[in-house]
Order: structure tokens, then sequence, then C-alpha cells
């Protein structure tokens, strides 16, 4: 069994003005892997990250950080921010400085870094994202995908041991999806674990290690992709559709072109090759 | 404003470091304002305007343009400044009568007159030379620099960042009200401006509090401290600004003069 980062145990919450958002939620979430949590518009993904982070506290239940509870003592909290990082939906919430230089160095600067190591940080993770070219341009100039960028390095800068992105591909066309998502594996595979909330069934079937689905502040089912995306009834329950890939592999085998022995491709190349 | 903040990032003097053009700037208008001196202000004048022009790459419509707005106020005031009346003839260089009144032009009031509207236009081109060549974020990195409070240099951050995020956002709802045919008549447009604004509002207050939990997310703790970008100092650049203040205070000391 793999290291646990974070987990959820039993976390019940309400916003003040009584929507219960989250209902006795638990999960785990192991290091070093891509977890994907699937989840209509208002299930609760959001509510959840921002308890991931120490922002929201649960009514009941608790948060573990590297197995441990979080007691919300402010040296914790300092810590739990440092290496858990957020890459909100929306960039425009997110970026408080028209200056992108100056938006970047603010986390980093915040876990007390020194000027040189912050500027170190800050041009590394302008160089991930590629967008030093544009790092004297004002972010009121910037188009939505150049912004989301400025997003993810805002946050790399901090180097945190998990990163939660919501939401990433949300406004985005499929080009500049495919970029954000190539980003978000290059992370991975670096050896950060990561975090998505989305609602596009392809993505989350090809993306993930392990895949969670919320419905109403619960998780009504997990697993790896396979096993998710093959549970018909799961998939009723929870209003998600079937990934197309999957759909054209059970035809295949519906129609004998190949027999049901053949796994299950995870890509679209891999379905080319079985035809 | 917006066209002014998108030629502020978009000049050739843009990599300058903005304690050299603020300080450029901020000496002309004082020697300007000091001097008594017709030649100074024409030559602050031909300069920078030429400078933003050729050297800055600032179009010149767009600079002329510019220029109208306060020209025409300066104008005005300077007209009335330098017509005076009286029932005696005095030393006007031209006047004429009106029932028993003389209205006219006396050569000092004139002089005056045409010193104040050549200040005052040196110091307005020289302002549209900070404006122009020098964004408001470094304006106010200069500011930090000379020990602003924190309080007003973190809220002048915010603000110029929010305005072109609520701007959008203004855009986005006006967008969608007329596609309803919501500005059709005048009744509806006064009704279609009062939603927009109590619902920029709104608006403004979710984003505040969204902004709020952005920061926190990243260690917040009541006091945002961020990096300025490093500008290094040009000697060339240096070397010019002090040639170039010498030369005006020589040319007001002995350049003086009267106009008329
Ligand atoms: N600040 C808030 N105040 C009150 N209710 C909220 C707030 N944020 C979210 N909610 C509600 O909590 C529920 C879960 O929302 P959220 O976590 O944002 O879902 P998701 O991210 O999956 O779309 C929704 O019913 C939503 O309306
Ligand atoms: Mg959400």
């Amino acid at each position: 069994m793999s290291k646990k980062v974070l987990e959820a145990e039993n976390v019940v919450f309400n916003y003040p003005d009584g929507t219960n958002a989250l209902d006795g939620l638990s999960l785990s979430i192991e290091k070093g892997k891509k977890i994907a949590i699937l989840g209509a518009n208002g299930a609760g993904k959001s509510t959840l990250f921002l308890h991931f982070n120490g922002i929201l506290k649960p009514k009941k239940g608790n948060i573990k950080f590297r197995g441990k509870k979080v007691s919300y003592k402010k040296k914790e909290l300092k810590n739990l921010r440092k290496n858990i990082g957020i890459v909100f939906q929306d960039p425009d919430m997110q970026l408080f400085s028209s200056s992108v230089f100056q938006e970047i160095s603010f986390g980093p600067l915040n876990l007390g870094l020194s000027e040189t190591k912050t500027r170190e940080r800050v041009d590394e993770a302008m160089q991930i994202m590629e967008i030093t070219n544009i790092k004297d341009k004002p972010t009121h100039l910037l188009s939505y995908g150049q912004k989301k960028r400025i997003s993810i390095a805002d946050i790399l800068a901090m180097k945190p041991e998990v990163i939660i992105f919501d939401e990433p591909t949300v406004w985005l066309d499929p080009k500049h999806s495919k970029e954000i998502l190539g980003f978000i594996n290059q992370i991975n595979k670096k050896g950060t674990t990561v975090i998505l909330s989305t609602h596009d069934v392809d993505l989350a079937y090809q993306w993930a290690d392990y895949i969670y689905i919320f419905s109403d502040g619960k998780i009504i089912g997990e697993g790896n992709s396979e096993k998710i995306f093959r549970d018909n009834k799961l998939l009723k329950e929870s209003d998600l559709i079937k990934p197309w890939i999957i759909e054209v592999y059970e035809k295949l085998i519906q129609n004998g072109k190949i027999s049901s022995t053949v796994s299950v491709p995870k890509s679209k190349s891999e379905l080319f090759e079985l035809i | 404003m917006i066209d002014i903040d998108q030629y502020a990032y978009n000049n050739n003097f843009s990599s300058f470091h903005p304690l050299e053009k603020s300080f450029f700037a901020l000496f002309t208008i004082l020697i300007t304002l000091t001097a008594n001196s017709f030649m100074t202000s024409i030559i602050v004048i031909a300069v920078i305007s030429l400078m933003l022009i050729t050297a800055a790459g600032i179009p010149f419509k767009f600079y002329l343009k510019l220029l109208f707005i306060p020209l025409s106020f300066l104008i005005i005031a300077s007209i009335t400044a330098v017509v005076s009346f009286s029932r005696e003839l005095n030393n006007y260089f031209f006047y004429f009568e009106l029932g028993g009144w003389f209205f006219g032009l006396e050569s000092k009031s004139l002089n005056t007159a045409v010193l104040l509207f050549l200040k005052s236009f040196a110091s307005i081109c020289c302002l549209y030379f900070l404006t122009l060549t020098t964004p408001v974020l470094e304006i106010i990195s200069v500011l930090r620099k000379f020990k602003l409070p924190e309080i007003v240099i973190e809220l002048m951050m915010l603000i110029y960042r929010f305005i072109f995020v609520l701007l959008d956002t203004a855009d986005l709802i006006r967008t969608s009200q007329l596609s309803r045919l919501g500005y059709s008549s005048i009744k509806k447009s006064f009704f279609s401006i009062a939603k927009l604004i109590s619902n920029l509002f709104i608006r403004a207050y979710y984003r505040a509090q969204g902004l709020l939990t952005a920061l926190v997310a990243r260690g917040y703790d009541g006091k945002i401290r961020v990096l300025e970008r490093k500008y290094s100092f040009s000697y060339k650049n240096i070397m010019i600004i002090i040639l170039f203040e010498t030369f005006l205070i020589i040319i007001s000391i002995f350049g003086g003069g009267n106009f008329v």
C-alpha cells in the first residue's frame, strides 16, 4: 500500500446559508498519483478542495495530511497551505496583480523565502509554464489561456506536494485544454500529486489513475477508470455518460469484431490499434 | 484612459528604469515652473513631443488628440486672463472702444498670459511623457520606493487590477442587455443602466470574497508581499537627463526675456 497524502474522513460541511455541501464524505489521496474528481455542478468538489487547504473547516469529521489530523493551529495551517496548492477555476478570481512577476512572487514570499530564492522560483515557474515571454505584459492584456498558465505558475512557485486543479479545462478550447493537460502531466511526472476536478468523462477516463464520483456532497463511486466506466448502474445513478472509447470498445465486442478478453483501450491510439 | 494604458506597456521606453523616467519628468516640470522663460517652456514642449513621437513611438495623431483636451481649457483660460478693460486708455497695444469702455490687450498681461500658457503646456507634456511611457504599476513601485504607506500601495495595486476585471464584467452585462433590447428607449436605458450598476456591485462583492479565498490559499496573512521586476539604470540615460536638465537651467537663466 503506498502512502496517503491527504484524507477526508466523514466530512460534513454546511455553508452559513444552510446549503449542505458535503454530507459525510470520505476519500484518500495517494502520493504521486493522478486523481480525478467527477461530478456535476454543485456536487461539492470546490468545497472539498477548500477543506484540503484549511480554508474551510469540517463541521464534522476530519481532514488528515500525511496521516495526521489537521488541528487548525496557525503554524499547522501555514504548513498545510505550503504543501497543498489550489489552482482556482477562474484565473480572474485568483490573479490579484497586473504584473506577472509580482503575482507569482506572492506565494514564495509568504513562505518566508529570501528575495533571491523567490526570484529563482518565479523564473523557474515561468519557464515551466512557458510564460517568460509575457512577463512584462499586464494581466488585463492577456488571453484567458495565458492567465490560466499564470495561475498555475502562481502555485508551482510554492513547490507544494499536492496541486489541486479546480476544473482546469472548463472554459478552454480543445487546443488550449490539451496544452494545460500537458503541463499538468509534466508536473505530475516530476513527483507532484495532482488532483483535478472535471465533468468531462473522456478526460477523466484517459487521464486519471483513480477516480472519485461525487454527487450531492457524497461519493457514489470510486476506482480506476475501467472499473468506474464499465459500471452501467453507477453511470446511470450519477447521470454520467460513458467515455466514447469504451462505448466503441463495447460495440466492437458486441459485434464480434474483437474478443471480450482484449483489454480495454485507454486512449484513442490504443483503440485504433484494436481496429 | 485605456489607450494610454496600452501605450504605457508598448513603447520604446518601456524597458527604461521607471525612476529615470519619473525623475526626468518631475525635474523638467520643476524647472519649467520656476523659470520665467519662454525659451525654456518652448524647448521642453518641442523636445518632449519629439521624443514621444520619434523615439518612444507614440503615434502623432494619438498624441495630438491627448493634448487637445487640456489645451482647449488652457486657451480659454489664457484668453480671459489677457483681455482687460477700463475707462482710461492704458498701455494697450491693441484695443477697441465700446460704450465709453476700452477693451484691450496690455503688453504686460499678455506677457504673463503667454508665459502661463507655455508653462502649463510644457508641464502637461511632461506628465504625458510619464504616463505614456511608464505603466501604472511602475509608477506605483516608484511610490513604494519613496516609502508611501503599504496600505495605499496595496490599494492602488488592487484597484488598478480590478478596474479591468470589472470593466470586462460590465461589458458582458451590457452586451447581454443590448442583445435583449435593453437600450431601445430612454426609459429602458435608464432601467438597464440601474440594473447594470447594481449587478456590478454584487459581482464586485463576490469577486472580493473569491480573491480573498485565493489569497489565503497562498498563505496571505494581512500583508501583500510582492517583488518588483528588476530594472537596471542606464548610465547613458542618466547622462542624457543630467545634460538636458543642466541645459534647461542655463537657458532659463540666460535665455529669459519678454514676449512681444
Ligand atoms: N460560498 C457559498 N455560500 C453558500 N453556498 C455555497 C457557497 N459555495 C458553494 N455553495 C453551495 O455548495 C454546494 C457545493 O458547491 P461547490 O463545492 O462549489 O460544487 P462544485 O465545485 O462541485 O460545483 C452547491 O450547492 C453550492 O451552491
Ligand atoms: Mg466548483
